[in-house]
């Protein structure tokens, strides 16, 4: 459905600000039917990468096609496929539910009776019942995005982007909105792409790429990605990351990420994850605030996959300052 | 570590089948359903939301009708004591002000709709606009044609005025009228628009609002006639489009449509009007088409 193809996207300098490479030689192809998770730390380039995929910014260089179609060339074709669910909302919040949905369909020619029986599909898997006719600034955060989805579903997109789609709503919302999605794809037979930072959120899809410093480190399957970390991983908390990473490293020869604040060493030495916290705990006790042991989530791949990218972009150096969060914290780490 | 190395991601369809993916046939192309809607009907459905959004703030619209209203009224009879134009004698200037008032109210109503360009960039619901596929001049003309009907609407209301001070017109003037209000927002609006659409704030706008289109219309021979000034200010005149608007807007007060259509006077101020009507809009529909771009990128 999506063929991504040795996509570059390098932002203009402007006064002051040097350009900067946002996606950087990037191929990727999402088959058709699936239902993909895009993840990446803040700045990985991921938001850029869905302006081009829905249409808003032309790349420096590759190609785009979606079901076949040139995105760069023939935006238009492309375009009638896809519905777009935005991270802020695309509703017009002083117009009612109706309003909203007909407005949305006249721009893909829907009108009259169509749009009607259209609207009626569009809606009934909704909790907006009785609630149509209301304003949208009336309705709450997790009704409000229901329109939203209401709204590209209106269109029976074949492929549908979604940029956070689940910020700002509570944990019941968010899976509500999530069931929701997944039961309307298998129905609908869509193509579903979706970016999140939420790696609950992923275990239950096809498939999870993961981006970082605009490139694509991993795609694969969430049950692939997890089975990359074979045994343990064993995070240390402690108030002084720094000191003990570079002693744990010479005395025992671990392998430490720095992940925020805390220290993680996902290959533990000799593969006894049990033993060697014991060990921690002996030689290091009064700098270990918290120990843990336990089995990789995907969230444990995502940081072990982009901390080792960073670490070979460095030239080897496996101590990476990074958590999913600011650039800045990186270089002020790295002063 | 035990990181099986990169994934490539070309090889990756075979370690989807677990989870009952479909791998990609690398040439299908999927028709689109329907390519979209005609750019009569994207225009039509973004100019109602324009209306509706109107009609649902009741401040807005009384500040767009009382606000012109005011200014006709105090300034009309405040300066009709000293009004007195060439070739323009037993006129009072709450007569002469009548057709600049309309023009004002057309400009209030393009500043208002070019504000909402930035709002609706702001507020989310351009970029689900943008991402449909719709005619780009679409978006520009339900915006614009959206505006026209508010400035119609409003004018309207100020035209059951006119009777009063002794301004009438048959159903052909009437027409006439309601075209040259049409073209004048359409122009006015596409002007805004042209400046709004990279605007971040609306603060901006206003200080834009303030030196460009609000010059544009005092310069119109709205405010003030275009004969007895000095030449300079006579030329500024002449090259604004609004000046060639306020000619046509005045005309069918006082002749009849039949003469109008044969005057050629008349007829080139349309003529300049449709043309600034034209350019406007089509710089405003290449604006909406040009995508954001990403810098050239050397090979590596």
């Amino acid at each position: 459905m999506i063929r991504i193809e040795a996509l570059t996207h390098v932002y203009p300098g402007r006064r002051r600000q040097p350009s900067r490479v946002a996606v950087s030689d990037l191929t990727l192809s999402v088959p058709d039917g699936t239902f993909t998770i895009l993840s990446g730390p803040n700045g990985s380039g991921k938001s850029t990468l869905f302006r081009i995929l829905c249409g808003l910014s032309v790349p420096s260089r590759g190609r785009v096609l979606i079901g076949g179609h040139d995105l760069l060339r023939d935006p238009a074709a492309a375009r009638a496929l896809m519905g777009v669910v935005f991270q802020n909302p695309a509703v017009d919040k002083h117009l009612s539910v109706t309003e909203n949905l007909s407005i949305h369909g006249a721009l893909y020619g829907l009108s009259g009776a169509a749009l009607r029986a259209r609207m009626d599909e569009a809606l009934a898997w909704t909790d907006l019942d009785g609630r149509l006719s209301d304003r949208v600034d009336t309705l709450s955060g997790g009704l409000a995005r229901q329109v939203e989805l209401a709204k590209c579903l209106l269109t029976r997109p074949r492929l549908l982007l979604l940029d956070e789609p689940t910020t700002g709503l509570d944990p019941a919302s968010r899976r509500a909105f999530l069931d929701a999605l997944g039961r309307l794809r298998r129905a609908l037979g869509m193509t579903v792409l979706m970016t999140s930072h939420i790696f609950s959120e992923a275990e239950t899809v096809d498939r999870v790429a993961i981006m970082a410093d605009g490139q694509l480190l991993a795609h694969d399957t969430p049950q692939a990605l997890r089975a990359r970390l074979t045994g343990d991983v064993v995070v240390i908390e402690t108030d002084r990351p720094d000191a003990l990473a570079a002693r744990l490293r010479g005395d025992l020869g671990a392998g430490v990420i720095r992940h925020g604040d805390d220290l993680r060493v996902d290959e533990v030495p000799g593969g006894d994850a049990v033993a060697f916290l014991e060990r921690v705990l002996a030689d290091y006790r009064p700098e270990v605030r918290g120990i843990t042991v336990k089995q990789p989530t995907l969230e444990d791949v995502f940081i072990h996959v982009t901390a080792e990218a960073r670490a070979a972009g460095r030239g080897g150096v496996s101590e990476i300052p990074r958590g999913p969060t600011s650039a800045e914290e990186q270089q002020e780490s790295a002063a | 570590m035990t990181l099986a190395g990169k994934a490539d991601p070309r090889t990756l369809t075979d370690t989807a089948r677990s989870s009952g993916a479909v791998p990609d046939g690398p040439t299908e192309t999927i028709a689109p359903g329907r390519a979209g809607a005609s750019l009569a009907g994207v225009s039509l459905a973004l100019a109602r939301r324009e209306f509706i959004r109107f009609i649902r703030q009741p401040h807005r619209l009384a500040g767009s009708i009382g606000q012109p209203l005011i200014f006709w009224l105090f300034l009309g009879a405040g300066l009709t004591p000293s009004f007195n134009a060439p070739g323009m004698e037993g006129m009072t200037y709450l007569e002469y002000f009548y057709p600049g008032v309309l023009m004002m109210m057309i400009l209030f109503a393009s500043v208002f709709a070019s504000i909402t360009i930035i709002e609706d960039r702001d507020q989310g619901f351009l970029q689900g606009v943008l991402v449909a596929p719709v005619p780009r001049l679409g978006i520009v003309m339900g915006k614009v044609g959206g505006a026209s009907l508010v400035a119609l609407f409003q004018t309207a209301i100020l035209l059951l005025a006119a009777p009063f001070i002794g301004l009438t017109m048959g159903w052909g003037g009437a027409a006439m009228l309601a075209v040259t209000l049409v073209l004048v927002s359409l122009g006015f609006t596409g002007l805004g628009f042209l400046f709004a659409w990279r605007m971040k704030s609306t603060s901006g706008f206003h200080a834009l609002m303030m030196v460009i289109m609000m010059p544009m219309w005092v310069l119109s021979g709205a405010f003030f006639p275009i004969t007895g000034v000095p030449a300079w200010l006579h030329a500024i005149m002449l090259v604004n489009p609004v000046t060639h608007g306020m000619t046509i807007l005045r005309a069918p007060f006082y002749a009849d449509p039949g003469t109008l259509l044969t005057s050629a006077g008349y007829l080139g101020a349309l003529a300049v009007v449709v043309a600034w009507v034209v350019v406007c809009l089509s710089l405003a529909s290449m604006r909406v088409g040009r995508r954001d771009r990403g810098a050239a990128a050397a090979l590596s």
